[in-house]
């Protein structure tokens, strides 16, 4: 006998104020594994540069990756995102990404830096657009969150060009091939 | 002059149909979307679809209209949960969905609108026991925000939260196992797994979980294997109020804790382990 229209039934999870869930897990879900990264990128980085001159430059740029990676802490509890699976695995691969980089020299942290501060950057706009065209006042607070962010992580760039980036040997196959991880690492920390 | 009284015109509900034929006539109902609007009815005129006796005045039928119009998945759902009923006699069957429309005052056919392996009764069985579990842990921890109550521990409140979970299949629990098979099969695995972890993730969260790393994933994996296993005991349980099953529900929940507790001590120990080797490192080089 023919089923009348499927019932999906699941436990309902209801969005707090008729917020998108699934647009918003996705955003939270990518963005706190982005900082997570960059987080291990600027550790691995100060493993091998610690002492050196571009040190205090690297540490600052670090903090700010912390705190940026606390607030988003702060967010995924209070939307109830759950994390990307895949945390484990960026946690080494963004360690040698940042120590591989530093090995590299002064130099090729920066590129590294430049790199990811770009790929970033980009995603955010990205991000904000998508919730601009959604609903930009249901989403004030993160939308400021994102901005503000995205601000920072501009700064970071820029810092990067500033210590010379652009002069590591093999710089654009550096950052095409930074870039392309971190397209990659997006497109998988949104879904798993 | 005389007013005359036309046929209202409303929005025909598919149970109105079923009705029809629920009486004397078995006539075969036809599935007709709760979207069709017809004229009032044909033979077989049934006084119970007004819910109001008279005929309502010109500014009653607007709100009659809306107290009448119910969606086809409102009352499926309406089915479903006065076809539970019958479950414990006649299990999770196309029988028991067809007591259940019957008391709703329906055609037995009614229960042509779904599987005849029970899927959806189940589904809808397992849904309604997690809003109820969502709400009763709501109600909690409004309590424990205002003080009236102690805030428990974690073992204490996720062994609470299972034995309350699996307390609500009792009256069921005859037939139960026909359940889990049903809601094993590849059809209805999507939807099982997601109730359960919405399930899981739900008790976690009630319980204060607040982990952003992997931590998400081994609490979660941690309680789901308790809930499945403890249920499986429940179900070849025969003592008196089911205590041997609360019983290991108690110390699945403890290994649990202590395995968590090592972990973490392990995790203590190696980086105290960490700092002594560097410490060596440094006074052999020096």
């Amino acid at each position: 006998p023919g089923a009348g229209a499927a019932l999906r039934p699941c436990s309902s999870r209801v969005a707090q104020d008729g917020v998108n869930k699934a647009v918003i897990d996705r955003i939270i879900r990518v963005d706190h594994a982005g900082e997570y990264g960059a987080n291990r990128i600027y550790a691995g980085q100060m493993a091998v540069l610690g002492r050196s001159s571009v040190g205090p430059v690297i540490q600052q740029m670090w903090n700010q990756e912390k705190s940026h990676l606390k607030k988003f802490n702060e967010l995924m509890v209070a939307y109830r995102v759950r994390p990307t699976v895949l945390l484990p695995f960026w946690n080494i691969a963004g360690f040698v990404l940042g120590a591989g980089s530093a090995l590299l020299g002064k130099k090729g942290a920066m590129a590294c830096t430049v790199a990811v501060e770009e790929s970033i950057s980009e995603h955010y706009n990205n991000q904000i657009r998508t919730l601009i065209e959604e609903d930009p006042e249901k989403y004030k607070e993160l939308l400021q969150v994102i901005k503000q962010f995205r601000d920072e992580e501009q700064e970071h760039h820029d810092i990067g060009l500033e210590h010379d980036a652009e002069a590591t040997p093999a710089y654009s196959v550096l950052k095409t091939a930074i870039q392309l991880g971190c397209k990659a690492a997006i497109f998988l920390s949104e879904r798993i | 002059v005389r007013c005359q009284q036309y046929p209202p015109l409303r929005a025909l509900q598919a149970s109105a149909a079923l009705r029809a034929a629920s009486d004397e006539h078995k006539k075969e109902p036809w599935a007709s979307s709760s979207q069709q609007h017809f004229e009032s009815p044909p033979a077989g005129h049934q006084p119970e679809e007004k819910p109001q006796g008279p005929q309502p005045s010109y500014t009653g039928q607007g709100g009659q209209e809306s107290e009448d119009y119910e969606s086809e998945e409102q009352l499926q759902h309406r089915i479903l949960t006065a076809a539970l009923e019958f479950v414990p006699e006649h299990g999770w069957t196309a029988e028991a969905i067809a007591e259940g429309a019957k008391t709703l005052g329906l055609s037995v056919a009614a229960a042509g609108l779904f599987h005849s392996d029970g899927s959806e009764l189940i589904l809808h069985f397992v849904s309604e026991c997690n809003t109820k579990l969502s709400e009763l842990l709501k109600k909690e921890q409004k309590l424990v925000q205002l003080g009236e109550a102690e805030k428990k521990p974690i073992d204490e409140f996720l062994r609470d939260a299972v034995e309350a979970r699996l307390r609500m299949l009792i009256p069921y629990i005859e037939k139960w196992p026909q359940a889990l098979s049903v809601l094993l099969l590849p059809r209805n695995i999507p939807s099982s797994l997601n109730l359960l972890t919405s399930m899981i993730d739900d008790i976690w969260h009630y319980a204060g979980d607040q982990s952003t790393d992997f931590n998400w994933y081994t609490r979660r994996a941690v309680l789901t294997a308790i809930y499945n296993t403890t249920e499986l005991v429940m179900m070849q349980d025969s003592s008196p109020g089911f205590e041997d099953t609360w019983r290991f529900l108690e110390n699945r929940v403890a290994d649990a804790m202590t395995m968590s507790n090592t972990a973490t001590q392990v995790q203590s120990t190696g980086e105290a382990v960490v700092q002594g080797l560097m410490g060596a490192a440094v006074t052999v080089s020096n």
